[in-house]
């Protein structure tokens, strides 16, 4: 766990209710790493995505983003809660996320979507983000649908605006959940096209994902998690030739 | 056979009355809206200091007929020499300021319901989203969740606004000369039934007026609705 890592996340627990969804879990990335995140579902790997921009809260453990740890207290029922929200929205406008249900804001255009944040939370001048906007949309292929409403588009297209929207914050890390699993099977590659580009330029992104595929071509590191614990961790090259854990195993072989 | 007559006699008392019944609606639906963005913010909050504020407010006014409210502002007030001479009697003291504002507190209750129920509305991952990009809380408000609830709301608004604009004849019994305080007196002084006729479909020339500007910003609002 180096200083100068991009997102550490040091013995995570979370726990609804009295069901333990993550129980100590630790990883890292660094600038430029690509981490996919298996595991059947239930096995904590969304919850364990979202404690890192807090959009749950961890019940206890430590998070980082690029060295700068997350400012958390325990409340008066002992859970943790955020000491300072200014630090919250920094680190969250560092840090941007693609949603398995696209999460676009469907009373906005596609443009309106992708300049929204970079203009109100990053402050950035309206001509300026416009442009970068455009050039974003033509690198995710969808420039002629700027002036189209989410509501017009295919889930695949949907899922490149809202990559689009990500990249347009500029991040430090991006990170995935499931962002293809809402989609038809044929509109699945164009969307896993844009996020090997997005490896490819050096990006850091942590990925949970079913798609076994890209784990094992484009990340660097690949973490198992199976009810709320890492089962196998490493580099795909390890893990998927040579896995230790037979629940891997068996996840391996259940036939993705 | 109507005496057509009236119309010409009393037509320009119909007129001033349509007048002030037309300020009075225009006026306090956009205030009462005002009031009620913050007022459903606090109502859908999970914090007791601000819903059960918003909630008491919204039961108040929910919970009594708009007709004692009006009486209580005009002519309850006035039964307290603190407020007859305070800074605050040549409005509370004045009939038709009364009226404008139990207008708009009581259509300020609904629409905060109203509201409510558009942003109980607004997919969770639209607020995700929103926060996932490090949107403040008050961002978020201003810029996803009123613009969003809002619209999904708009029908419903609408209903809400034509209510009021019936809901405005009340105002005739504060002595205001609202189309409705015209329309009584012109009675008093004819004994002419079919007066109330005439204000009838001047009430629902308005409403049918109402509805057109509402499904029309319904229409601008709602594009995004195209293929859903």
């Amino acid at each position: 766990m180096t200083p100068s890592a991009a997102i550490s996340i040091n013995n995570l627990h979370k726990t609804f209710a009295d069901n333990e969804v993550l129980k100590g879990v630790s990883l890292s990335a660094n600038q430029g790493d690509v981490v996919s995140i298996l595991g059947s579902s239930g096995s904590g790997k969304s919850t364990l995505l979202r404690c890192i921009n807090l959009l749950e809260v961890p019940t206890s453990g430590q998070i980082s983003v690029n060295g700068e740890e997350l400012n958390l207290k325990k409340d008066r029922h002992g859970d943790l809660e955020p000491v300072d929200p200014k630090q919250i929205s920094r680190i969250r406008s560092r840090l941007s996320m693609v949603f398995q249900s696209f999460n676009l804001w469907s009373h906005m255009t596609i443009l309106e979507n992708i300049i929204e944040a970079p203009v109100h939370v990053l402050k950035k001048p309206k001509a300026q983000a416009i442009e970068d906007a455009m050039e974003l949309l033509n690198k995710v292929g969808i420039a002629e649908k700027a002036d189209a409403y989410p509501g017009e588009l295919s889930g695949g297209q949907q899922q490149r605006v809202a990559i689009a929207r990500a990249l347009a914050m500029e991040p430090d890390a991006m990170l995935f959940d499931e962002p293809t699993s809402a989609l038809d099977p044929e509109l699945v590659n164009e969307v896993l096209q844009v996020m090997r580009q997005l490896a490819e330029e050096g990006r850091t992104m942590i990925v949970v994902t079913h798609e076994m595929g890209f784990a094992r071509e484009v990340s660097d590191y690949v973490i198992f998690l199976h009810e709320g614990r890492i089962e196998e961790q490493g580099p795909p090259d390890q893990v998927f030739e040579r896995p230790e854990s037979e629940r891997f195993k068996q996840f391996l072989s259940s036939g993705l | 056979m109507p005496d057509f007559s009236l119309i010409t006699q009393y037509g320009d008392r119909f007129w001033d009355g349509t007048l002030i019944t037309l300020k009075l609606v225009f006026l306090s639906s956009i205030i009462g809206l005002m009031i009620a963005l913050p007022l459903a913010l606090a109502r859908s909050s999970k914090k007791r200091r601000y819903w059960i504020p918003a909630y008491s407010y919204i039961y108040f006014f929910r919970g009594t007929p708009l007709l004692i409210q009006l009486f209580i502002l005009y002519y309850g007030l006035g039964q307290f020499p603190m407020i007859t001479e305070s800074f605050l009697w040549p409005v509370l003291g004045d009939a038709e300021w009364c009226g404008l504002i139990g207008l708009t507190l009581n259509t300020a209750a609904y629409t905060a319901e109203i509201l409510r129920g558009g942003i109980r509305a607004i997919p969770r991952g639209e607020i995700e989203a929103a926060k996932a990009f490090g949107m403040s809380w008050g961002l978020m408000q201003r810029r996803i969740v009123l613009p969003r609830a809002l619209r999904i709301a708009w029908p419903a608004y609408g209903n809400e606004v034509i209510l009021l604009l019936k809901g405005s004849a009340l105002v005739s019994t504060i002595t205001v000369w609202d189309l409705m305080g015209e329309t009584r007196s012109v009675f008093s002084r004819t004994y002419a039934l079919e007066i109330f006729l005439y204000a009838a479909i001047i009430y629902f020339l308005l409403t049918f007026v109402l509805t057109r500007v509402f499904n029309l910003i319904e229409k601008r609002i709602n594009r995004y609705l195209v293929c859903y």
